[in-house]
This record gives C-alpha cells, structure tokens and sequence, in this order.
C-alpha cells in the first residue's frame, strides 16, 4: 500500500484508502490515518485532479468520530431492565449464541418459521456486510423467515418509474446537466441529499455554464441559494396540481411537442381530457392549481412556457415529495411533462421519475451473498413487474406498517405473527412513521436481538444486543446508490474494536451452532474477488482487482454521459420501452387492472389526500410537516458525532408569520404535535420557508420523557406509518400545531 | 511572498465540510474552538429573500492587528509566507489577558475553547500540509470548490482583487489576504 506519512509521524502512520457504507448516496473515497489502531485523520481522494475528484461531504471528514466514539457497542449485551429503558448488561459471545439459538428453535418450533422476522435497513450498505443477507441465508436454511417489502425512501419513485418506462434506470449521468440551459429542481435539495458524489458541483457547474436554474420547493434549500435564479415556494402536497396546470398551458398554447407524445407515448389523450377537463368537469387551469398549491397563475404560466420552449431542458423530481400520501404520481406527472416537452433521451433533458439511476455502477446490479430461497414465502404470487401492491403484500407487510404488524399480526389481517425479531442495519423505530406506535410495537414482541454499533432508540427494546464492526474494520465493495460511474473498496483500516464482530460471522457462527455446514464456504477476501470478477459489469470492467483494491476506487470513463432511453428514443422499433406496449405509458394498462381509479389513477393525477392542507383536520393542526434529509447525518446514522452536531444544530424551520402568531421568536424550545405524539424542539424563524409549513429533519434519536414528550425532537412521532397506493412511506404528508414551551 | 485565500460565495452552500475537516486535521475538540467558522447571512421577507455563507478562517492580515494587541507579544507573522502563528506556551490565556487579540480582530479568527484559561489556537493555514506543499485542508475538502489558497498575488491574477463579500467587510488596517467572488 501506498504510504504517504504526515510529516512528523512518518514510518508510524499508515494511509488506508478505503470509503465508508453510509445510506447517503454518494461513495467517496477517503484515505484513513491510522496509528496504532486509531484512525487520526481522514483525508479525501486524490485519485484525480482537484475537479475530477470525488469529495466526500462533511459526514465522511467527522468518519472517524463516528467510528471510535466512546457510545460505540463493544460486547455483547442482555437487557436487565424494563423494554426501552437502556439498562443492559454485558454478557459473552457464548451466552448472547446459547440465548439466541434456545429462542429460535422454540419460536419455530412452537410458532412455525414465519413467527420470525428479519429487520433490515440503510444502517450500513456494502456487498458483504449489509446487514439483510447474511441472515437472510441462515433463516432460509432453517426454513425460512418473515420480511417486510418495501424501502422508505423510494418506493412512490419506484412505482411511477415502473408505471411510465418499466423501468427504475431513468437517469442521465450528472456530466449531462452541463447539456442543460433550463433546470428545475423540483423538491430536490442536492446539496443536502448526495446521490451520488459531486451531483450539487455539477449542477453548481451547470448553472456556471449558463443553465437557467429553478427551485420548486417549499423551502429555500442551500442548493437554491446557491443555484436557483428563481424559487418558486409551493405549499406540500400540491405538486402534481402545479405540474397539471402546467400541461394545461402548454396544450392551450400549443407548446407540446405533439410528434414525440405520438411517437414514443400512449394515452397522451387520455391525460389531456383530465387536463382540460374533459373527463372531470373541471380544467386543470393555473387559477385551478394556484388555489390548490400558492403558486400564483402567473408563475405557472411563466414556468409551463419556459419549460416547454427552453431545449433541452432538465426537470429533475425527487424521490422526498413522492414519500406522501399519493406521492407517486407527482412522479408520473412529472416524467408527462418530459416526455410533453420531447426531453426524455435528449442530452440536457431528462426523463424524470426521481430515481436518477444509471446502469453503470448503480448499486442495484452489484454482487452479493446469495440469500437463497425463502421457504416460508414459497407459493406466493409472482410479484415480478406488478404494480399491485396487494400481490407484494401478500407474504409481507409494507415496512412503513411492519411495526402494527408487529402488534397486531394475524389478527390484523397481516399475514404473521411475529415472535423472534432480528433487527439490522436499522433505526426503524425513529425511521418510520409514528415512533410512539413503533415503541409500543417494541414493547410488544416476545424476543429481539439488534445487532449495533450504537444503543440506538431501536436497540434499547432488544433482549440481545449484539456489537456489530464498522465498515473500517472490514473489507468490502460499495456503490454509490444510483448514479456511478465508479465502484469503491472498502479496505479494512483498524481490528475490530473491542469484542465487534461482522454479521456476516454472526450468521456463520449461528449457522454451525445449528449444524449447518459450509454456510460460508469462501473467506472474505475470495468473495469480494469473486463478486467483482464474476459480476456481469465489473468483471469486464476491472481488470485488475488488486489495483482496484489498493486505490479503493474504479472509476468507469464514459465515451459520453449516459442519457436514459436515449437508444429508444433514436430507434423505437428495434429498442421498445420495457413497457407492455413498448412505449412511455402515460396511460397504464396495468395501473387501470388494478381497478381503483381514485387510488390508481391509469393516468398522472392531483389526488386529494388525508392530512393535506384542506383536511379540516387543519382546524386543529393547521400546519403542514416536512421531514427532509439532515445534512449533517445519514438519517438516523452518525446522530452521535459532536462535530456534525455543531453544524447545525437540530431546530424547526417555522416561517416568522408563523412564528409570530403563536409568540415565538428565534431558537425558543418549542413543541410540535398532533394525535400521534408531541416534540420538544428548538424554532429557527426563517424567511426560507412557505407560511403555514414546518420542516424538522428526520434523524434525531426518540427520547421521550416521563410525559411522553419526545425530548430527542425525533419528527416521526409526528408522521403517519400508512404507505401511499403506489407504496411510499408517508412520511411527509402529515398536520400539526406548534405552541411556545 | 504573502499566501492569502479566495473564496466563491456563488458556490458555498454552507455545507460545514471545510469546518469539520479542520477540526480533524488540527484535532479539536467539539464546542466553541472553530479555526473555521461558517458565517450565515440571511435578509429580506418570504419569498424575496436573500441567503449567503461566508468562511471564517484566518485572514492571515498583512498588517495584523491581533499582534499587537497581545501583551505578550505570543502571536507573529512568519516573514516567508506570511502566515500569522501563535505561540500557546506564551499565550496568557482566556481570562488572564481578557481575549484582546479576539476583540482587536474583525473575523473573530482568534479562538478559545471553553475551559477557563484555554491558550489562543486558530487557523494556522495548515502549516505543516503547506511545508510539504500541500494546500489547506479545508480547501481540499470543499465538495463545489469554493475555496482556494496559496500566494496571494497568483491567487489575484487567477480571481481578480475583489475584496468584498457579502458579510465581510475589508479592513485597511489590518488588511486581510483574501480575495472574493461575492454573491
Ligand atoms: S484575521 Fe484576525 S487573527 Fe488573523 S491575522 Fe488578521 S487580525 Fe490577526
Ligand atoms: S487553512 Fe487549515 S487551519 Fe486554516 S481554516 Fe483551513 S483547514 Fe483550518
Ligand atoms: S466546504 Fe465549501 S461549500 Fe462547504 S461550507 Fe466550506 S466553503 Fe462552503
């Protein structure tokens, strides 16, 4: 390995590059200073040039306050006191083994295999070590086990893309945006949310190129203050209304681009009936949309005409709106107005749909350890492609319901009951909608064992805790999530602290204790080697492992940026959309099968929703919540890390008038709630913010008191645990009031 | 030679990774002590409004001002690059000397942890990555490139002289080395 010593410990530091396996959505490389086991400094890549390089944000630079901070687990641990309250003691390796076994073989015995469920999430995410899979290859060999479907991030995206294009590769790779003179972030903050290293320095370089940019948003987010020419604040919710005005304006005026909608698209008609009325009764007019969303008219017609006469032109959705309550089609009618305005396959367009996937180094088509077949879900509908999300509910519950069903199970309507929780990788009390419900879920379950690197609110109701490696003590690959094009290594740089051990032994070490033979039949290193030579893309792609391995990250070099559907929009006959008639369904078939034209509309459509602003649940909640990414975390990841921490400290976004109203001033403790639960929180009076909207990052760790007043400002005791009809968390459509502490 | 620092506020979107980045390099503690500080400035109502970010490190002053405010002659101007240093050892501390170098300097670069009598530390243009020629972390760390450093002639003739910014006000006395894109 390279070394390059600081200059007053050389010969004693040693530099590891290597990245960390955050859910953040970026890979960035990073070399680690590691002397005598501790990592002292972290410098970022220097694999290229000052532009080329992929820089890690402020997470990664805190990485190693993250790794040796004192809260990190260090041995096994039994709970000694009442579920939730912390109280553990340290057991050994053998005890918290014996335990878990003893409880497994009864559960399965007693209850059958579908009694235990397995938990997983975005803790950490790597080929080998990530939590799900090694577990879920030792409950398959024991006879199988119960999940839940679904992620909290994308799913309203997913199903929008799935619907329209068949397909979740709808991005452009970033260089592309330079082709772009119009750009509209709608609901997209990248300078907060990764996705995908250097994403914010490109649009930034973008604009700089003469890019005119917008930001639609309730909030003036830090990447329209650097970007945006204009900001256009939009009250939650409302989006598809805007956007279907904006179709509106855009048919009366012409300004569509008719030739391409009859080309690559089907059931444009039908959309333009709905738009203008036709189907409903009512046109879809920027008066219309105005009242629905505080977009004035005006504006609205300004942006419908920019956006369709500016080519190319690139409107950039997100997958933060999609998480409320109808939130995919915001989605849909959003890739309608790109494919409306011929920018779908162009350079400098985009397709839409908000997952910004890329087919080169999307962390989708990575390699990993095979689960093999769940026996407990076998003979369950094929949900391959469908849009029907009672087909994936089948055998599974929506994560954002997984923690009723953990209260309610069969007699719920909710195909288990669970038994043994297994819960990796994951916060999900503090992560998914309606904490308070997701702690009595906790309290609830029979067994828990978490496997952690910190007593997170999630663990604290564990009967097991077990003490998980960090990614610096492991080797491993990583991906950015959507959009390479590179791969990274994660290279081993400390022992593992104290008694940590990765899941992946966990699982080996479990598997021999019920007699399982060559669970793990390759060493860590021959996987790894394995999952890059074998993989379909890497394996042509790396050459050489070992150089990949040193340098800790590959980067693919693209004769051009990648632009989705670009071979179907230039030979349609020979390349087809993966749809099932082969083009851009703005009309769905599959959607229409469904049968629930309210719910799952065949075509994009504003859908009046539960908890929205008109809900007269708004006499007593009159404020909208908003829960975007934090930036000075990884959701709920890196909470501990006093350095973030003093970036930017944890307050809610309230708009002065707001403020005002209720006689609050800047940085007062104030409270939050709504039927669901109640926060203590600090108030940032802003400017930066519509009126009547609240914003509060999601990550904060559940902490609540004696009261049940959640101390640790956690903003999911305040949102819903229901899924949308396309299967979104709803995680952003939620009312609540704000009063002065 | 004088060394100095450029800054785009066009690009800085306040993320904090130059700040964090610092404190790793130098080993702070969390709290108070920040060789790089992130300054905020926001005006106007909803929706008009105006937002800017603003580094705080060390300007580095020509005629530094904290020099002589100091008692005891503790902080120095390196003559081969400028580089404004202060010795710890002889730094009063806190209370002692009532943080006259803090209140002499208009950036407030002069930082202080919170224990009682801490020694002054502040940004040191990362000295010993600058001896082996290397550029300041907090310039390495910024993800939209923001922040530039190195000899501040070379830093005008590729950015110009521009010495205003939005929350930063240039001061002929103490003249710090930096040069701006303001917003
Ligand atoms: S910025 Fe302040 S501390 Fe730095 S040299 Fe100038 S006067 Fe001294
Ligand atoms: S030059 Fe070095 S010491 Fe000064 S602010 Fe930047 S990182 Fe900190
Ligand atoms: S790292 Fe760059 S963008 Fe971030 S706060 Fe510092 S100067 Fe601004």
């Amino acid at each position: 390995m390279k070394s390059e010593g600081m200059s007053k410990d050389s010969g004693e530091t040693k530099i590891v590059r290597t990245t960390s396996a955050f859910d953040c959505g970026g890979r960035c490389p990073i070399r680690l200073h590691v002397r005598d086991g501790v990592i002292i400094r972290v410098e970022g890549d220097d694999t290229a040039g000052p532009d080329e390089q992929l820089r890690a944000c402020l997470r990664c630079r805190a990485y190693r306050k993250h790794i040796h901070h004192p809260d990190r687990l260090k041995y096994p641990l039994k709970r000694v006191g009442p579920k939730g309250a912390g109280e553990f003691d340290r057991i050994s390796w053998d005890e918290a083994y014996n335990t878990i076994v003893e409880k497994l073989k009864y559960v399965k015995e007693k209850y059958g295999n579908s009694s235990i469920f397995l938990a997983s999430g975005g803790g950490y995410l790597a080929a080998l070590h990530n939590g799900a899979s090694a577990m879920a290859r030792l409950f398959n060999q024991i006879g199988g086990f119960s999940t839940s479907y679904g992620n909290v991030s994308s799913e309203g995206a997913v199903w929008a893309c799935l619907t329209q294009y068949g397909s979740v590769m709808v991005g452009n790779s970033r260089e592309d945006l330079l082709n772009s003179k119009l750009i509209i972030l709608w609901g997209w903050d990248p300078a907060r949310m990764i996705s995908g290293t250097n994403t914010m320095y490109h649009v930034i370089k973008a604009r700089e190129a003469g890019a005119k940019i917008i930001s639609i948003d309730p909030r003036y987010t830090d990447s329209a203050v650097v970007l945006a020419d204009e900001w256009v604040p939009i009250k939650p919710g409302t989006d598809t209304a805007v956007m279907a005005s904006m179709a509106y304006v855009m048919i009366k005026e012409d300004l569509h681009d008719q030739a391409f909608l009859d080309k690559y698209t089907l059931g444009f008609d039908k959309f333009k009936d709905y738009v203008l009325g036709i189907e409903d009764g009512i046109e879809k007019t920027p008066a219309w949309a105005e009242a629905i969303s505080g977009v004035p008219t005006v504006t609205i017609e300004q942006l419908a005409r920019e956006y369709a006469t500016t080519k190319p032109a690139a409107l950039m959705d997100c997958q933060g709106p999609a998480r409320s309550a109808i939130g995919e089609q915001y989605n849909r009618c959003a890739m309608t107005l790109c494919a409306m305005t011929g920018n779908v396959g162009r350079p400098g367009g985009s397709a839409g749909g908000g997952l910004m996937g890329i087919p080169v180094g999307h962390m989708f088509r990575a390699s990993g350890i095979p689960a093999g077949k769940n026996p407990a879900e076998a003979g369950g509908p094929s949900v391959r492609g469908t849009l029907d999300l009672n087909l994936r509910l089948a055998r599974r519950v929506h994560i954002n319901k997984m923690h009723d069903a953990f209260l309610k199970g069969k007699k719920g309507g909710y195909p288990f009951d669970v038994k043994f929780l297994w819960s990796v990788a994951n916060n999900h009390l503090n992560q998914l909608g309606d904490a308070n419900k997701g702690a009595r879920a906790y309290a609830s379950l029979d067994f828990m064992v978490a496997p952690e690197l910190f007593m997170t609110p999630t663990a604290r109701y564990a009967d097991i805790v077990l003490p998980v490696t960090s990614p610096a003590e492991r080797n491993d690959l990583t991906r950015p999530w959507p959009s390479g094009p590179y791969y990274t290594h994660i290279n081993q740089a400390i022992e593992p602290l104290g008694e940590c051990k990765s899941d992946l032994d966990i699982a080996t070490d479990l598997a021999e204790r019920f007699g399982i033979k060559d669970f793990k039949p390759f060493t860590d290193e021959e996987y790894l080697r394995m999952f890059v030579e074998k993989n379909p893309e890497t394996g042509p792609e790396v050459k050489d492992y070992e150089k990949f391995r040193r340098e800790g990250v590959h980067r693919v070099k693209l004769p051009e940026p990648i632009v989705a559907f670009k071979e179907q929009i230039e030979d349609l006959e020979n390349n087809p959309f993966p749809t099932p008639s082969g083009k851009i369904e703005i009309f769905s078939q599959r959607a229409a099968d469904i049968e629930n034209p309210e719910q799952v509309p065949p075509i994009p459509k504003y859908r009046r929703t539960k908890e929205d602003r008109f809900d007269p649940l708004t006499e007593k909640y009159p404020l909208q919540l908003i829960s975007p990414h934090p930036k000075t975390r990884d959701h709920s990841s890196l909470y501990k890390v006093e350095w973030l921490q003093e970036v930017e400290p944890h307050r809610a976004w309230i708009n002065s008038k707001d403020a005002e109203a209720r006689g609050i001033e800047d940085n007062d403790e104030i409270y939050v709630f709504n039927d669901r639960g109640k926060i203590a929180i600090k108030a940032w009076v802003t400017e930066r913010i519509i009126p009547s909207v609240i914003s509060i990052s999601e990550g904060t760790w559940y902490d609540p008191d004696e009261q049940g007043i959640d101390r640790g400002g956690c903003v999911n005791v305040l949102t819903s645990d229901d899924y949308s009809p396309g299967g979104a968390a709803i995680l952003k459509t939620a009312l609540v009031q704000v009063s002065k502490a | 030679m004088q060394i100095g620092f450029y800054f785009d506020q066009t690009r800085c979107t306040g993320c904090g990774a130059c700040q964090v980045a610092c404190k790793d390099w130098h080993d702070l503690l969390a709290g108070p002590e920040k060789w790089m500080r992130i300054l905020y400035t926001e005006k106007g109502k909803f929706p008009d409004v105006f937002v800017s970010y603003l580094v705080g490190p060390c300007f580095h002053c020509i005629d530094p001002v904290c020099i002589p405010a100091c008692p005891v002659n503790a902080i120095s101007k390196r003559k081969e690059d400028g580089i404004v240093v202060v010795d710890s050892q002889a730094c009063l501390g806190s209370e002692a000397c009532d943080f006259k170098c803090l209140k002499a300097c208009p950036y407030d670069a002069p930082q202080f942890d919170q224990e009682l009598g801490s020694k002054m530390q502040k940004c040191n243009f990362c000295l010993d990555r600058w001896a082996e020629e290397k550029l300041p972390v907090c310039v390495e760390a910024c993800p939209t490139r923001a922040l530039d450093a190195g000899s501040l002639q070379e830093l005008e003739s590729r950015y110009g002289q521009v010495r205003e910014a939005e929350g930063f006000s240039y001061s002929k006395r103490t003249k710090p080395a930096v040069v701006f894109k303001p917003k």
